[in-house]
């Protein structure tokens, strides 16, 4: 047990090594979206540097689903600009918008694998265009495959698998055009707290080895711990704290510290 | 209509259930023909716009033809039998019992065949795309799919439209050949009659007023049970629920855009066609 919260601690430090303040990846300003007169988010201000994990602490139905959406444009936002690698999201063309989500991987809170498709074909699915030989890709499924820790479960269907390995392949499915931001939306809820730290450790090897930039979206503090470089905690649409976790959990605003209790 | 949509309408003011037929059930049911015709829309435009999902195309066909070829060969048999049997003795009371092949023949191809085909289809094929589609919705893989950089209404919907148009009317034509097969079975129960004689009466009564009208009707039933029910799918409400709703929903509107289409063929062959 201590000798895995080194191990974490160690991954972590080396993380924030290698994250790099200057150069921003995602740059949301004053972002909103209503669902008719539900405002769900309301001026709402995120960057992301290269390298780094950010997490968004917030209620179930705080709008963090709506604001990654709004990232990768499944929701249309009503106001505000959406910064992704230099490009504007809001504004783009839809074959430019596609270039650009090529460099997001998102890990949707039910892991979403194709219930059709076996674990090869679902890691298959986003490499489709890509103009790669049979063995390249091949050789890229059984390293995505190998790096989430089931190397052999190629063949089987979604429906045999656990939470915990649905995860796991929605992960590798996600991470195997390497993108350069991962968006993870509830990495860990429904899962134990052991497989949900095993995800946690994942998603710092991720960053740790990608040098891929994060957002990850979570309730479970424990996850945020493991994980982030920066927190930003949601109420009422917008971003009403910002800090690392040890800052937060000092706060001296009481509903920002009962996250943490 | 989703509830999504729903929520992103304005507020609908007071007064405008001064307009009949924007209110209640009969609005709903336009709005639903409106956005079934949009849908519709899109689909014809996807199709033509590369690139094209062939693959997918291909193992749809598949999985349709596949997967209702034994319930259409049982029903078809059944209703070639059944149908001489019955007819038989009415025939008999006018000394017509040669007419047997025949109007077996006319009665199948022109209409038994192709509707209660289709509607056997609406069942298992419609049910199918409308509960695959709606838990592909629910569980996200739709968007996951957006996301990925591939079209989902390309790859899913438009993939699975064709295929329904191309692969009901194949199925159709299977149904009728077994079912006259069923019919020559239950002509031999009480008679004695070759299987050559069998079907040059059934291939002297038909002509192409009876095949054309067929072969078009089958292809728009076969259109209608894709779109109808990867509109239902496609357009599913949040939440497992929504799954068994569009299931059903896909059946019951496919079934009735049969009925309707049929009532209209009909209708128009006579017009066209007069024999
Ligand atoms: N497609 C949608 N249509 C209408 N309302 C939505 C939609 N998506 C989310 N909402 C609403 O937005 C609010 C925030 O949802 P969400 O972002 O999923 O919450 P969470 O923070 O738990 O992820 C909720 O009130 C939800 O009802
Ligand atoms: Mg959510």
């Amino acid at each position: 047990m201590e000798k895995e919260q080194e191990q974490i601690q160690a991954v972590s430090d080396s993380k924030a090594a290698v994250f790099d303040p200057k150069e921003v990846i995602v740059d949301i300003q004053h972002l909103s979206k209503s669902f008719g007169d539900n405002h769900v988010l309301i001026d709402m201000n995120i960057t992301v540097h290269k390298g780094e994990n950010v997490v968004v602490l917030g209620k179930s139905g705080s709008g963090k689903s709506v604001l990654i959406k709004c990232l990768v444009r499944l929701l249309d936002s009503d106001e505000g600009t959406i910064k992704v690698l230099g490009n504007e999201i809001t504004t783009l063309k839809n074959n430019e918008l596609n270039v650009v989500r090529k460099n997001i991987g998102f890990l949707f809170q039910s892991a979403a694998l194709y219930d059709s498709m076996t674990v090869n074909e679902n890691l298959a699915f986003p490499l489709r265009d890509q103009k790669k030989t049979l063995e390249e890709i091949d050789t890229l499924i059984q390293e995505g495959l190998e790096s989430v820790g089931l190397p052999d479960a190629g063949l089987l269907m979604p429906s045999e698998l656990s939470g915990g390995m649905r995860k796991r392949i929605g992960l590798a499915r996600t991470m195997i055009l390497k993108p350069a931001i991962m968006l993870y939306d509830e990495p860990t809820t429904g899962l134990d707290p052991i497989t949900s730290k095993e995800i946690s450790k994942l998603i710092l090897e991720v960053q740790t080895k990608q040098q891929t930039s994060s957002i990850i979206i979570t309730h479970d503090i424990e996850c945020a711990r493991i994980t982030a470089n920066r927190i930003i905690v949601i109420k009422d649409g917008k971003a009403a704290a910002e800090g690392t976790y040890d800052e937060l959990i000092k706060s001296e605003d009481k509903w920002i510290r009962s996250f943490f209790e | 209509m989703s509830e999504s949509k729903l929520a992103t309408l304005p507020a609908k003011s007071p007064d405008s259930n001064v307009f009949i037929f924007s209110s209640g059930k009969f609005g709903e049911f336009f709005k639903e023909i409106g956005e079934i015709t949009r849908f519709a829309g899109n689909f014809f435009k996807s199709m033509v716009i590369p690139p094209y999902e062939f693959k997918e195309l291909m193992k749809q066909c598949y999985l349709i033809g596949n997967k209702s070829l034994s319930l259409v060969a049982i029903t078809g048999f059944i209703m070639g039998l059944v149908l001489t049997i019955q007819t038989r003795p009415t025939l008999a009371r006018f000394g017509a019992e040669s007419w047997i092949p025949g109007m077996i023949a006319v009665s199948i191809i022109r209409e038994i065949g192709p509707v209660i085909t289709a509607l056997i289809c609406a069942g298992k094929v419609g049910s199918g795309i409308g509960a695959e589609l709606a838990s592909m919705k629910v569980t996200e893989q739709i968007d996951a799919m957006e996301v990925s950089g591939t079209n989902p209404f390309k790859y899913i919907v438009v993939t699975r439209i064709l295929a329904t148009t191309m692969m009901i009317p194949v199925l159709v034509i299977f149904a009728d050949f077994v079912a006259l097969i069923g019919g020559y079975l239950g002509v031999n129960i009480l008679g004695d009659v070759g299987f050559r004689f069998y079907f040059t009466q059934v291939f002297n009564q038909l002509d192409y007023s009876d095949l054309l009208p067929a072969c078009g009707k089958t292809i728009l039933f076969g259109f209608s049970i894709g779109l109808v029910s990867c509109y239902k799918g496609y357009n599913a409400n949040k939440g497992t629920e929504g799954v068994g709703l569009s299931a059903n929903a896909a059946v019951v509107l496919s079934s009735l855009c049969i009925f309707i289409i049929d009532a209209v063929a009909v209708q128009l062959t006579s017009i066209l066609l007069p024999k």
